[in-house]
């Protein structure tokens, strides 16, 4: 079933448009030090020099070689997305399957937070507590990863409650399999899809909000990021630089979060019956019955 | 006027050949000779500064925002016993003044022309009356304690007696205070929240027309009552433009005068406006907390010295605008500077020597001492961080262990005021003025001073400096205080800024000996407008 869906994603032409320019984004952090013939954090001395062929992106006003610091601020933006994806989904797997199998007051106090997290626009709280903590990159995954699991927890609890009116899981359950059984092998299976879809949201608000962050200025200051290099550079609009060091800083990140929106709806086509991909979703289904 | 006579050369050559081009370019520059150059002596109708902050305040002695600017602002409504111009001190409202050292009082000769703008005549009651008003309300700008007693001897003569001998008094007393007129400010208990119109009696150049908080602007009237004459300056404004944005104003003629950033200032030049490059007044220091071991011992503070190379933060993070750091606080184009102080020349290896003096040896990357490596915080702010990186790196290398971290400026200068901090990147301005300054930022207690009192030394040559009325001996007592301070490092001067001022011909700005009133690095003088 999971390579079906990858299929069906990559069959997509949006779905392909993503996939293809997210890879480039990562092979670029990936290869970020054979790519740039400077550190990120060099002082080179030449102040503001335009785009040569020792700096591709010319320097910035500090020195700094600007295509460097483009490839490591992808590498930064790239883990906070992963790494807040993962965290985010997982806990909003764990507490979405949990609370609709336990139900009870389990559940009630599981929901009534997510209904109170969703109240609370998380960019507004996660400036406040930002600009209070100025987290260093750990700290900002986990903060962001705190902050955007209640939505996918509450679909995760609405898709495992659906999914635990099936006969086969009934079944499971008067042959005697635990929870945990019934999770690992039943219900986590099926939710795969959403699954993904979480994370691929999850991954571009993560990228927006950390980008959002370091361009406030309430991130850490040591951290290369693309937000970072775009305030930068704001403060020298009166020059010609923005041409090459807020445009191209600008233009990378839109292009991750076109990438991961492009995924997000490719992945969307492939799971929704009425839209695309019926046949395969319905197979796969009775392949699992 | 080199670049029209450099036209009107092209200009010939090419009409000898080119008949038709020649016409048209000598044309133009018929057009261009018949506007009138406006001549520096001629009437302005209207002069338009920018300013990036726009609203400092309502501009009544008690009501402006405690900054230069808003200082500015009131300065043009109200006038001081003495003025200073591009030279030193000039006469305002007393036309002449002694120092009688037997009484430590200085009297001051009073024009005897002069009227309040709303037609009252000024005498030497107002200025009495303002001196024992700030005694009552103080004023943020004077230190009334300074002040004994002042007496009128007639209409025109006041005596100021001294609480104690005070070096500074004519730059930051009688420089600095407005004087406020007694018919008008004897009713008001409230001077901060007095705004009607009499608030703004005063004796200056200029009437307020309107002020708008919102917008962050000032529209200023000419005073025809004005003791020198009616201003050259019929009206005057203030609009409020980015500093990114003031560039383009002057040449689209939006503005006819603002404060520059370095790369505009070049561009400006060349495009044929005027551009004044102001004193190093504003300093950005390290402050070290001092009382705090290992920064307590000065050789740490003089390795950290040693480990940070300043010229090379001023070419890279002011992009070369700017002068590096005097250990000494003063910067090295200033008068009062002292060549002959320790310069701290960027020697990482000398800092490792004095390191190992006090017991630490390096451990990899790090020095360490009982198995502790030299750890500090830093405390940047997000205006400064990438300066703040620079230095972090630069003290990395010399084998400290650095963390960075970066705090809103408000709070580092709460941590800072409250010794909870190893190092922050911090600044201020105002070394343009008296030396009064040092003990300001050496001695005082705000966050912008060392607050050093360790060395007693230093404290009492300070004190003696400020109370010394003989100017070579005071000039030798700086002196000797900005040896001391750099030998100690309780602060470390990294680099002062440049400032630029840009206006195109209208009137001929300058910038102020010492500041204006009492140090204000704005070239912005009322005496250039008049």
């Amino acid at each position: 079933m999971h390579v079906d869906l990858l299929g069906a994603v990559l069959r997509d032409p949006l779905g392909m448009t993503g996939s293809a320019l997210l890879g480039l984004v990562t092979v670029m952090a990936i290869l970020a030090p054979a790519l740039s013939g400077y550190p990120p954090d060099l002082y080179t001395g030449q102040i503001l020099s335009p785009p040569s062929a020792w700096h591709p992106l010319g320097t910035d006003s500090v020195g700094q070689d600007i295509w460097s610091r483009l490839l490591w601020g992808a590498r930064t933006s790239l883990l906070v997305g992963a790494a807040v994806a993962l965290i985010s989904t997982s806990i909003s797997v764990i507490i979405g399957t949990t609370t609709a199998i336990f139900g009870g007051l389990y559940e009630r106090f599981w929901m009534r937070a997510v209904d109170a997290m969703l109240a609370i626009p998380p960019i507004i709280v996660m400036i406040l507590v930002a600009a209070y903590l100025r987290p260093n990159l750990l700290v900002l995954i986990l903060l962001l990863s705190a902050l955007s699991w209640p939505g996918g927890a509450r679909i995760c609890r609405a898709q495992t409650l659906s999914l635990l009116e099936r006969t086969h899981l009934s079944a499971a359950a008067t042959f005697g399999a635990g929870w945990r059984h019934i999770i690992r092998r039943h219900i986590l299976p099926d939710l795969t899809p959403i699954m993904l879809a979480l994370t691929v949201g999850a991954a571009r608000r993560a990228i927006f909000m950390e980008a959002g962050l370091s361009f406030l200025g309430v991130s850490d200051p040591t951290m290369v990021s693309w937000g970072k290099i775009m305030q930068q550079a704001l403060q020298f609009t009166y020059l010609d630089v923005w041409r090459w060091w807020l445009v191209p800083t600008g233009l990378a990140l839109s292009l991750t979060l076109v990438s991961l929106s492009l995924l997000g709806f490719a992945l969307e086509g492939a799971m929704d019956p009425r839209l695309d991909g019926g046949q395969r979703h319905g197979d796969t289904r009775s392949s699992h019955a | 006027m080199f670049r029209r006579y450099d036209n009107l050369t092209v200009a010939r050559a090419l009409s000898s050949r080119l008949p038709i081009i020649g016409l048209a370019a000598t044309g133009i520059l018929l057009l261009m000779l018949c506007i009138p150059a406006p001549a520096a002596d001629e009437t302005v109708d209207m002069l338009t500064v920018a300013d990036p902050t726009g609203d400092w305040g309502f501009p009544s002695p008690y009501a402006h925002y405690s900054r230069g600017p808003g200082y500015i602002r009131m300065s043009l409504i109200f006038d001081t016993l003495v003025w200073k111009d591009q030279t030193g001190f000039v006469p305002a409202l007393s036309e002449s003044w002694e120092y009688e050292a037997h009484e430590n009082a200085y009297v001051f000769n009073l024009r005897k022309d002069v009227r309040w703008n709303d037609g009252e005549p000024f005498s030497a009651d107002d200025v009495v009356f303002t001196l024992d008003y700030i005694k009552e309300h103080p004023y943020s700008w004077v230190d009334a304690e300074i002040v004994d007693k002042a007496q009128a001897l007639d209409d025109s003569t006041v005596r100021i007696t001294l609480t104690r001998p005070y070096a500074p008094f004519l730059d930051q007393v009688a420089g600095t205070l407005p004087i406020i007129p007694e018919h008008v400010y004897k009713k008001v208990s409230n001077p901060e929240e007095f705004r009607d119109a009499r608030a703004l009696t005063g004796t200056g150049p200029f009437k307020l027309l309107d002020y708008d908080k919102a917008q962050g602007t000032y529209l200023y009237q000419a005073n025809p009552d004005y003791y020198l004459g009616l201003p050259k300056v019929q009206k005057l404004r203030f609009v409020k433009v980015s500093e990114e944005m003031a560039a383009a104003a002057l040449k689209k003629g939006d503005a006819d005068a603002a404060a520059v950033q370095g790369e505009s200032a070049r561009e400006l030049e060349r495009a044929g406006f005027t551009v004044l490059e102001g004193s190093h007044d504003w300093i950005a220091k390290l402050m070290i907390n001092h009382k705090k071991p290992p920064l307590s011992e000065v050789k740490v503070r003089q390795a950290i010295a040693y480990s940070i190379d300043r010229q090379a933060l001023v070419e890279t993070i002011l992009r070369g605008f700017g002068l590096a750091g005097s250990p000494g606080l003063y910067a090295s184009d200033n008068p009062w500077y002292n060549p002959d102080q320790e310069q701290y020349a960027y020697d990482p290896a000398r800092a490792g020597d004095l390191l190992v003096d006090l017991g630490y040896s390096r451990q990899g990357d790090c020095y360490a001492r009982d198995g502790q490596p030299l750890h500090l915080e830093l405390l940047v702010t997000s205006s400064n961080e990438r300066a703040g990186e620079m230095i972090r790196q630069q003290l990395d290398d010399a084998g400290f262990e650095i963390s960075m971290r970066s705090v809103d400026s408000k709070t580092l200068d709460n941590l800072v005021g409250e010794w909870k901090f190893d190092l922050a990147l911090s600044g201020h301005g105002g070394l343009g003025g008296d030396p009064n300054i040092l003990n300001k930022v050496i001695l005082g207690q705000g966050f912008n001073s060392a607050r050093y009192d360790a060395d007693t030394r230093l404290s009492d040559v300070l004190k003696d400096q400020n109370a010394e009325m003989d100017p070579d001996k005071r000039r030798d007592l700086v002196f000797l205080a900005q040896q001391i301070y750099a030998s100690d490092v309780p602060a470390l001067s990294i680099y002062y800024t440049n400032t630029y001022w840009a206006s195109n011909q209208k009137v001929d700005f300058y910038f102020t000996h010492g500041g204006v009133g009492s140090g204000v690095p704005i070239a912005l003088n009322k005496m250039a407008l008049v």
